[in-house]
């Protein structure tokens, strides 16, 4: 290794980031372990967590390491393995259908990984390469449409899998993107009105799966399907409201050592989180991902280039959507989607994408006093 | 104009406050959540995983008065199924051909009561082993189905005392919604009639409880706490078993010889042994009888439809207190005591008997059931021979005297009124007088004075007058032991865990009307009169002890007479009470005497051999 590389490196460690990480990680891990007690296989599962964990610091690493500069100029080469990323598990032979959606890539009968997973960082790598052609200022007509043209693509590709919860991450990444890229306002107000109408389109219009409406609906009315997707919400809010001002002790919550709470390791963690160690357990978890997200937003002033910058504003556009859609949907106040909680929802993929992104982090920190 | 580095900031400060506000919300709602809406959660998820349910427990015994078990438990084989069961059709058809009860009755069962979801429901009981072990070898076609052991009634006496002892049955609707017996729920094991339904609440003891703590599939994880079950206490009975079986065997008897003597309509009666001082029933007979296994596990429609007919007699009807009937020749006794107290007579009064009685007047002439007539005779004789000119005079005194002398004597000896036994559905029986006569005829003016007639009726016991056979037994016994009524009652005692007395019925003296010594003598000594040299002497003739006694014969429209024997022995030391009664069993000398004879028999320890007697009158 190269003496200049080693110092930049060393140089380049985000102190607030690396131990907002930590923290997050080892408060997850601590959840999955005890929200998987009493569960078949619950050891297994843990340990598949941290193997999630220990895998994750590998790309990690070499994203660290690697000049993010570098990846301005594959954003076409990085396009098309998007593309082929997100169809890959309707291609025959690699893919596996699980919940109506086909979403994992299977080769024989191992399951390898959700693709959806890492396409979201190479989404932000290739829109942060396109927006930043335009420093910082986006406002003809036809750039508009370039770029719209670059994020519409994969989010179709994802929405068609169908895979609603990454293409909302997708639509988030990308506003927050080009809020940092210089989009004029206007601009927001003509997306929003295609939003408004698209919505209306899916709702009325056969394109979402039953189950995936029905989640939906009873966002809006909960007594719609009180055994059903009603009934994940009302037990998830129990869970978390019966947790009080200091929880019920790890292991110990009626709600979800007698399965009340659906997926409670993986999508409903924040429900364990709430009924175990109540509204302290809570604020402590908000904390840490503030810490993390402020560490993030100081990393993306901090950037000697645009690139860089959009590239942060997209990990952090994606974390707080992920923060917000997930935490918010156990309390009640967002739809219920599959979209996990960063760094501590069980997931093997998941955990790789979200260390990746760490990695990304600290690469455009360790550079930004430049070559 | 900013730079670029500084727009950059601005729009990384946007962001920055997107953020803010995203967790900024996730907090508030937490807060709101867990911190202020936290006990209502918490009760939430308590009312998610915890289900309670009750434990039955084993019903208490009851005895005789000598600890001969009357009702006992005895342990069954139950098939119960999981209420979850109602949706599996398929299973209840199987289940329904292998213990022989119909699917729609299988299904009203698994749905009722939906306030226990827990508790598995009884679909029969009393199952025979055969079919128990069908269930068993094809458990796997019944799930949900299981096979326990609980307890039914059982009578090691048979039928008898059945009347006093009552039936149990699940608890009906009615009985729930009218909170008369507010800790019970749908399902339960009550008493339905007689000693079962008055002690329910001492024989069902305490129900036990266990809270549950179930998964969200409902699956029960572990017992979170539980009350333990008390079981219901015995009740000991004033009831002597053997006195019992004599009393009804002589009630049977009595109707069987009513027939040899051609009054072939008999079919029921009653009869009564009080303790006299203590006011202890030592038996309660009523005719027809019924067998009360019939009920165990639910009585039979057809059973049920066979025992409530017109044309049945009502044989769950217990006629000793749940009916009243004209006492006839027994009520000289009371209207004796009445007129020797009021001074209307003396013991030995003159007054003639011509057969036709026509003090007043022609128009309103009476016969006397001697109607060639007794001729002169005195008070005391008038009893000895139930002499109805005697009483038909008295009464007539009676009518003329001041403020209803006779109706009021009759009260004061609790006649009119309820005795107060501790047994359900009691008449209160009734005397008449000139304001009941108004009120009874509101409708018909022209019949409601209150005539000489009518307590000239009375005073012989017929007319509107009505008694009950307990009432009659319990103003007998009064006569015999200084003229206090003792209310009669059936617990002598309820028995705790170890066997032992923990509450009894102390004797209440509920009437005294307050006859002199002589007048108590001067009614003896004609009662005993009857036994001896009147209208029951061929009855006890031979018979070892004094009985104090008097027969009656009841004239009941369109229906052959009524025949009443009372009394009270031994007449020189009273201790018991015995009454007698056969509907349409013509006169008590002939058919209700023998029977007393037979009961008081047993009670004095004498030999009985069965007597004929023939009594002509009323």
């Amino acid at each position: 290794m190269d003496r200049s590389l080693f110092k930049r490196m060393m140089n380049g460690v985000s102190v607030p980031l690396l131990l907002s990480t930590i923290v997050l990680a080892v408060y997850g891990s601590v959840m999955v372990w005890s929200a998987t007690r009493g569960m078949v296989g619950a050891d297994a599962l843990f340990k598949r967590h941290l193997t999630g964990l220990a895998v994750g610091l590998l790309p990690l690493a070499v994203l660290w390491f690697i000049d993010y500069q570098k990846l301005k100029g594959w954003a076409g080469p990085l396009m098309v393995a998007l593309s082929l990323l997100i169809i890959s598990p309707r291609i025959p032979g690699l893919g596996n259908t699980a919940k109506g959606a086909t979403s994992w890539l299977k080769i024989g009968s191992v399951s390898l990984f959700q693709p959806s997973e890492p396409a979201k960082l190479i989404f932000i790598v290739v829109l942060a390469a396109v927006i930043a052609g335009y420093n910082g200022k986006i406002e003809a007509p036809r750039d508009v449409l370039r770029v719209a043209g670059y994020a519409g693509l994969p989010l179709a590709l994802i929405l068609l899998q169908p895979d609603l919860g990454t293409g909302l991450v997708f639509v988030v990444v990308a506003l927050a993107m080009l809020l940092v890229g210089g989009l004029k306002p206007r601009w927001f107000g003509v997306f929003a009105i295609i939003a408004v109408l698209m919505v209306a389109a899916v709702i009325t219009l056969p394109v979402l799966k039953t189950y995936q409406k029905d989640r939906l609906l009873v966002f809006v009315d909960p007594t719609r399907d009180p055994k059903g997707a009603g009934y994940n919400l009302a037990q998830s809010k129990i869970a978390i409201g019966s947790g009080g001002l200091t929880g019920k002790g790890l292991q110990n919550s009626t709600q979800s050592r007698l399965n009340f709470i659906p997926e409670r390791h993986t999508d409903f963690i924040f429900s364990v989180v709430g009924e175990q160690l109540g509204f302290l357990g809570a604020v402590m978890l908000l904390g840490f991902y503030l810490a993390l997200l402020i560490s993030s937003l100081s990393i993306a002033t901090s950037s000697r280039d645009l690139f860089g910058a959009l590239i942060v504003a997209g990990i952090i556009g994606m974390w707080t959507f992920q923060i917000l859609e997930n935490a918010g949907m156990t309390m009640g106040m967002m739809p219920i989607t599959g979209i996990p909680l960063p760094f501590m929802s069980y997931g093997g993929s998941f955990m790789i994408t979200n260390l990746a992104g760490v990695g990304m982090l600290m690469s455009v920190w360790s550079r930004r006093y430049g070559t | 104009m900013p730079t670029f580095s500084e727009q950059l900031k601005g729009r990384f400060a946007m962001l920055g406050l997107v953020v803010l506000l995203v967790l900024g919300s996730l907090l508030i709602r937490a807060w709101s959540m867990q911190v202020l809406s936290g006990s209502s959660y918490a009760a939430q998820a308590d009312q998610n995983r915890i289900r309670q349910i009750t434990v039955d427990t084993a019903r208490g015994r009851i005895l005789d008065r000598n600890g001969v078990p009357l009702v006992t438990n005895r342990a069954v084989m139950s098939v119960t199924g999981d209420p979850t069961l109602i949706s599996r059709k398929p299973v209840i058809a199987r289940l329904s051909t292998a213990i022989g009860v119909p699917v729609a009755e299988i299904s009203r069962r698994l749905a009722s009561y939906k306030t226990e979801r827990l508790k598995p429901r009884l679909l029969a009981i009393d199952v025979p082993m055969s079919t128990v072990a069908y269930l068993v070898e094809h458990a796997p076609e019944f799930p949900g189905v299981a096979v326990q052991e609980a307890a039914v009634r059982q009578y090691p006496q048979g039928s008898l005392g059945a009347h006093v002892l009552g039936y149990t049955g699940e608890i009906s609707e009615a009985e729930l919604a009218a909170e008369k017996l507010p800790d019970y729920r749908l399902g339960d094991i009550v008493g339905k009639t007689g000693i079962e339904a008055q002690y329910d609440k001492v024989l069902q003891g305490e129900k036990g409880f266990q809270q549950l703590e179930v998964d969200s599939m409902g699956r029960v994880r572990r017992v979170v706490s539980e009350g333990k079950a008390i079981p219901g206490k015995d009740v000991m009975l004033t009831i002597d078993s053997k006195v019992q079986a004599v009393t009804e065997q002589a009630l049977a008897d009595a109707i069987a010889e009513a027939h040899r003597s051609n009054f072939v309509k008999a079919r029921a009666g009653a009869a009564v042994v009080l303790d006299l001082q203590t006011g202890e029933v030592l038996a309660m007979a009523s005719a027809p009888t019924f067998d009360p296994n019939q009920f165990i596990g639910g009585i039979k429609p057809e059973v049920w439809a066979s025992m409530t007919a017109t044309d049945s007699e009502y044989p769950l009807n217990n006629r000793a207190m749940m009916a009243a009937y004209p006492p006839a020749s027994t009520f000289k006794a009371v209207t004796g005591a009445a007129a020797l107290q009021n001074g209307i007579v003396q013991p030995h009064s003159a007054f003639m008997c011509k057969g036709k009685w026509t003090t007043m007047g022609e128009a309103w002439s009476k016969w006397c059931w001697n109607h060639s007539g007794h001729g002169a005779i005195d008070f005391t004789e008038g009893i000895v021979q139930s002499c109805d000119s005697v009483f038909y005079e008295i009464g007539y005194r009676m009518y003329k005297a001041k403020g209803e002398p006779l109706q009021a004597f009759a009260k004061s000896m609790g006649l009119g009124s309820k005795t107060g036994i501790d047994l359900p559905g009691e008449v209160p029986g009734r005397v008449p007088d000139a304001a009941w006569k108004k009120a009874y005829n509101a409708n018909y003016p022209e019949a409601q004075a209150w005539l000489g007639g009518d307590t000239v009726n009375m005073a012989i016991g017929q007319g509107d007058l009505l008694e009950s056979p307990l009432q009659v037994a319990s103003y007998y016994g009064a006569l015999g032991d200084g003229g206090k009524v003792a209310k009669p009652h059936l617990l002598k005692s309820v028995l705790g865990a170890d066997g032992t007395s923990v509450l009894e019925t102390k004797t209440e003296i509920t009437h005294d009307p307050g006859i002199t010594a002589a007048n108590l003598a001067t009614m003896r000594d004609a009662l005993v009169g009857v036994t001896t040299r009147g209208t029951g002497r061929a009855v006890f003739a031979g018979f070892p002890y004094q009985v104090a006694g008097k027969t009656g014969t009841a004239q009941v429209n369109n229906k052959d007479d009524y025949a009443w024997f009372t009394c009270y022995a031994p007449a020189n030391k009273p201790r018991y009470a015995v009454v007698v009664l056969v509907e349409q069993g013509g006169h008590g000398g002939s058919v209700a005497g023998p029977a007393a004879r037979q009961i008081l028999s047993a009670l004095l320890n004498v030999k009985y051999k069965p007597v004929h007697a023939v009594d002509v009158s009323r």
